[in-house]
C-alpha cells in the first residue's frame, strides 16, 4: 500500500503539516495518527488518499473512528441531559404552575405569571391535605413493613435452604408478579365489600373498603415477589458459617436471620423496602378505588389532588403546588436511604 | 464439662453417605482430635455433635442427655469455625458477649466474663475494635473467646488454625493446649493436619470414607495403627509399603524377602497376600544397624535423591535395578522405592550403592485384601525353630 509518490503517505511525512487543516472542528491537538495506532497508521494510509476533499461530516466520523471515546461521552452527555430533562422539567413546570395566582393560568412561558407561594399555604386550608399525607405515609410505611417481613422469611427460604420445589416455587412467585393487577380488582373489591362478622369490632361495619387493611394487603401481595427476589439474592450471599456460629452460640434460625443475616444484608434490605415504598406511595389503581376518597376513610394522596378538582373550578395551581408536597416525603425517604446503603455496602464489605 | 457419646452416627446425603456408623465415647475433659483427608466426613461428625447436621441415624450424647433432636442452642456446645465465623457488623465485644446477651445474664455478669475470657485469650484493650481491625490470629483468639464466655460443656473446633500462617498456628497449637489444660473442658478438635492431631490432643480419632478407623492415643495411632489406612496417614513423611506374599518361613516381596513364620501369624495363612509397611526411621544402613536387636537380612539398594531437612536426611532408595524414580510415583506405594530417614552426619550420596537393613521390631504386617493390622514387630517371628513368645497382635 505504501505509495512512494504520494507526499501525504504518513509513512513518508512525520511532520503534521498537512494534518492542520484536519484537525478544523476538533480540539486542536496535533492529530499524530500513529500516537493512537498501534499498527504505525498501516489503516489510514489508504484513506489518506481522499483526505484532501473531505468534508466536515466525513471529517468528524473519521475523527471518531480514531477516538471512539470521544463519541462515547458525547452519547453520554446527550442522555444525560436528555434524561434529566424529561424528569426535572415537569418538576419546574409543576413549581411555575403552583406559583401563579389562580386565574392567570392561561399563558406561563417558563416564568410563573405572577408569584403566589401562599398556595402552598391554600392547599391545606381548602381542604385537609395532610391527613391525605398521613393515609398515604401510614399506608406506605404498612405495606414496606409488611413486604419486608414476609419477604425476608421467604427469601431465607429461598435463599439459604435446600428443599424440593424450590426453583419452581420461586418462578411461581415472580410469575405471579406478572399478572396485572386490573385482573385481581373486581375480585378484591368485591371481597372487601363483603361483611365478615369476626372483622366488625375492628372495621365497624365488617367490611374492608374504606379501611388501610385494602389498601395494604393487595398491594403488598403485589409488589412482594420483587422484594422476595432482591433479599434472597442478598441472603444467599451471607456464609453459612456465620449463621451456623449464630445458631450453636444460642439464636435459633429465625433469630440468626434478624440478628445477623439480615443486619449483614442491610443494602439489599433498604433497596427493597424504598423500592416498595415508593411504589406503594406511587400507586393509583388501588389506591383510587378502594376508598371513597374521604380523608376520614383513608384515602391517600391521590384522591387528596383530585380533591381540588371541583364541579365548577379546577384549582390547577393547588394540584400543581399539592403534587410538589406530596413528592417531598419521598425525596426524604430516598436521601436517607441511599446513605444507608452506602454505608450498608461498607460494612458488608467486611469479611467474616 | 460432660463426654460425649456417638452411637452409629450416619450421615447420608442424596448419593453420598459422608459419615458410616461412627461410634464412639470421648470422656470428660478429654482432648479428642478427628483427623482423615479432605471429604472423609470429620466435620460432618463434628456437625452432628453441634447439631448443625442431624444424623440420618444415630444418636448423640452429651452428659447423660439425648441431644439428637436438640438445636445448637440447647445443647451447650460452643464451637470455633474454619473460616472463623466473626459477625463483621459487631465490635469485639459484641462478638464475645452475642451468646451471653441471648441469655439471660445481667450487664455486670456480661461484662465480667467477656472481660475474663479475653483475658484468657490475651485480648485486653480490643474490645472496642472491629473484626476488619485486627489481624488473623486476633480474630481467631476473638472467635476462642466468643466460644469460652459461655463455659460450655463441649467445646468443638472445625480447622480452626487452618487459615492462620504456619508460624502463628504454631503458636495458637500451644495456646490451645494451655487453654485445655486450664478450662478442662472436653474439646473435639477437627484438623487435617496430622501434625496439630499428633501434637494436641489425649486421643486421635482417625477418619476414612466416613468410617472410624482408630480412636486411641496419638502414639498409639502412631507406633500400632490399626490399618494400613492408619499407617499411611498418621507421620510424615509416609510409612513405606511393599507388597507380598506369604511363603513356607518368609514373606516374599518384589525385591527382598523377610524371614517370618507364618503359621504364627493370626487369621493368615502361607500364600496369602501380605502388605508390610515400615517407617522411614526404622529403615538403616547396615553399617549402623549393630544397635538393633533384630534385622532382616540385607537389602541392596541404590540412593537416588536425598532431601536434607535439617535434622534428619530423607534418602530415597531405588530397590530393582535399573528401575528409574519415577516423579509420578509415590514412593510409599511404589514397589521398588523405599524411604529412608538417617541422621544428618551419616556420609551418604544420591546415585550411591549401599545396604540396608529393617528393623525387625518396627515392621507392621497388615492383610493386603482388609487392610487390617495383623502384627506390629516381627521380633521372634523368625521361624519355627526360634521359639520366641510372638509380639503382640492386634
Amino acid at each position: 500500500m505504501t505509495d512512494p509518490t504520494d507526499s501525504t503517505d504518513p509513512t513518508t511525512t512525520t511532520d503534521s503539516s498537512d494534518t492542520s487543516g484536519i484537525d478544523d472542528g476538533s480540539d486542536g491537538q496535533p492529530r499524530d495518527p500513529t500516537l493512537h495506532r498501534p499498527d504505525g497508521g498501516a489503516v489510514l494510509e489508504d484513506d489518506r488518499d481522499a483526505d484532501l476533499d473531505r468534508g466536515p461530516f466525513q471529517q468528524w466520523v473519521s475523527d471518531s473512528i480514531s477516538h471512539p471515546e470521544r463519541v462515547y461521552r458525547a452519547m453520554f452527555y446527550v442522555a444525560a441531559i436528555f434524561f434529566l430533562f424529561t424528569t426535572l422539567f415537569p418538576f419546574y413546570w409543576l413549581l411555575m404552575v403552583a406559583l401563579t395566582p389562580e386565574g392567570q393560568l392561561q399563558d406561563i412561558v417558563f416564568t410563573p405569571n405572577g408569584f403566589n407561594p401562599g398556595a402552598f399555604v391554600e392547599v391545606f386550608q381548602v381542604i385537609p391535605f395532610h391527613i391525605y399525607m398521613f393515609n398515604s405515609f401510614v399506608i406506605a410505611l404498612a405495606s414496606t413493613i409488611v413486604v419486608l417481613v414476609i419477604a425476608s422469611l421467604a427469601g431465607y427460604a429461598f435463599g439459604r435452604l435446600e428443599f424440593p420445589g424450590r426453583t419452581p416455587l420461586m418462578l411461581l412467585v415472580l410469575v405471579i408478579s406478572f399478572f396485572p393487577p386490573a385482573a385481581f380488582f373486581i375480585p378484591l373489591n368485591d371481597l372487601f365489600n363483603t361483611s365478615f362478622a369476626i372483622l366488625r369490632p375492628i372495621t365497624g361495619d365488617g367490611t374492608l373498603y374504606n379501611t388501610p387493611f385494602a389498601l395494604v394487603t393487595p398491594l403488598s401481595a403485589i409488589f412482594m415477589p420483587l422484594a422476595i427476589f432482591i433479599l434472597t439474592t442478598f441472603y444467599s450471599q451471607i456464609p453459612d458459617g456465620l449463621e451456623d456460629a449464630a445458631r450453636v452460640e444460642g439464636t435459633t434460625r429465625l433469630g440468626a436471620l434478624f440478628r445477623v443475616i439480615i443486619p449483614l444484608s442491610a443494602p439489599g434490605v433498604a433497596t427493597a423496602g424504598v423500592l416498595t415504598f415508593i411504589a406503594v406511595y406511587n400507586e393509583f389503581f388501588f389506591s383510587f378505588l378502594m376508598t371513597d376518597g374521604q380523608p376520614e376513610n383513608w384515602a391517600p394522596i391521590l384522591d387528596g389532588i383530585l380533591a381540588y378538582q371541583g364541579q365548577y373550578q379546577v384549582l390547577y395551581n393547588l394540584m400543581a403546588a399539592a403534587s410538589i408536597l406530596g413528592v417531598i416525603p419521598v425525596a426524604i425517604l430516598v436521601v436517607i436511604a441511599q446513605e444507608k446503603i452506602v454505608s450498608g455496602l461498607t460494612a458488608g464489605a467486611l469479611k467474616e | 464439662m460432660a463426654r460425649v457419646q456417638l452411637e452409629h452416627i450416619t450421615k447420608r446425603y442424596d448419593d453420598v453417605t459422608a459419615v458410616d456408623d461412627v461410634s464412639m465415647e470421648i470422656e470428660d475433659g478429654e482432648f479428642v482430635t478427628f483427623v482423615g483427608p479432605s471429604g472423609c466426613g470429620k466435620s460432618t461428625t463434628m456437625e452432628t455433635v453441634a447439631g448443625l447436621t442431624q444424623p440420618t441415624e444415630g444418636q448423640v450424647y452429651i452428659g447423660d442427655d439425648d441431644v439428637t433432636n436438640l438445636a445448637p442452642k440447647d445443647r451447650g456446645v460452643a464451637m470455633v469455625f474454619q473460616n472463623i465465623a466473626l459477625f463483621p457488623h459487631m465490635d469485639v465485644f459484641e462478638n464475645i458477649s452475642f451468646g451471653l446477651r441471648l441469655r439471660t445474664y445481667d450487664d455486670e455478669e456480661v461484662h465480667r466474663r467477656v472481660e475474663q475470657a479475653a483475658d484468657i485469650v490475651q485480648l485486653e484493650g480490643m474490645l472496642d475494635r472491629m473484626p476488619d481491625e485486627l489481624s488473623g490470629g486476633q480474630r481467631q483468639r476473638v472467635a476462642i473467646a466468643r466460644a469460652i464466655v459461655r463455659n460450655p460443656d463441649v467445646f468443638l473446633m472445625d480447622e480452626p488454625l487452618a487459615n492462620l500462617d504456619a508460624k502463628l498456628r504454631v503458636h495458637m497449637r500451644t495456646e490451645l493446649q494451655r487453654l485445655h489444660r486450664e478450662l478442662g473442658t472436653t474439646i473435639i478438635y477437627v484438623t487435617h493436619d496430622q501434625a496439630e492431631a499428633m501434637t494436641m490432643s489425649n486421643r486421635i480419632a482417625v477418619l476414612n470414607e466416613g468410617r472410624l478407623q482408630q480412636l486411641a492415643p496419638p502414639l498409639t495411632c502412631y507406633n500400632e495403627p490399626a490399618n494400613r489406612f492408619v499407617a499411611g496417614f498418621i507421620g510424615s513423611p509416609s510409612m513405606n509399603f511393599a507388597e507380598g506374599k506369604l511363603v513356607e518361613g518368609g514373606l516374599e516381596t518384589e525385591n527382598f524377602t523377610v524371614d517370618l513364620d507364618a503359621a504364627r501369624l493370626p487369621g493368615v495363612t502361607v500364600g496369602d497376600a501380605v502388605t508390610l509397611g515400615i517407617r522411614p526411621e526404622d529403615v538403616h544402613l547396615t553399617q549402623y544397624a549393630d544397635s538393633l536387636a533384630a534385622s532382616t537380612d540385607q537389602i541392596d539398594a541404590r540412593t537416588d535423591v536425598l532431601e536434607p531437612m535439617g535434622d534428619e536426611v530423607f534418602v530415597y532408595l531405588l530397590l530393582a535395578e535399573g528401575a528409574a524414580g519415577s516423579m509420578e510415583e509415590d514412593p510409599a506405594t511404589s514397589p521398588n522405592q523405599l524411604l529412608m530417614s538417617v541422621t544428618p552426619d551419616t556420609e551418604i550420596e544420591a546415585d550411591q550403592d549401599v545396604n540396608v537393613v529393617l528393623d525387625r521390631s518396627k515392621i507392621h504386617l497388615f492383610d493386603a485384601a482388609t487392610g487390617e493390622a495383623l502384627v506390629h514387630g516381627i521380633t521372634g517371628l523368625e521361624g519355627p525353630e526360634s521359639g520366641t513368645a510372638p509380639t503382640e497382635a492386634e
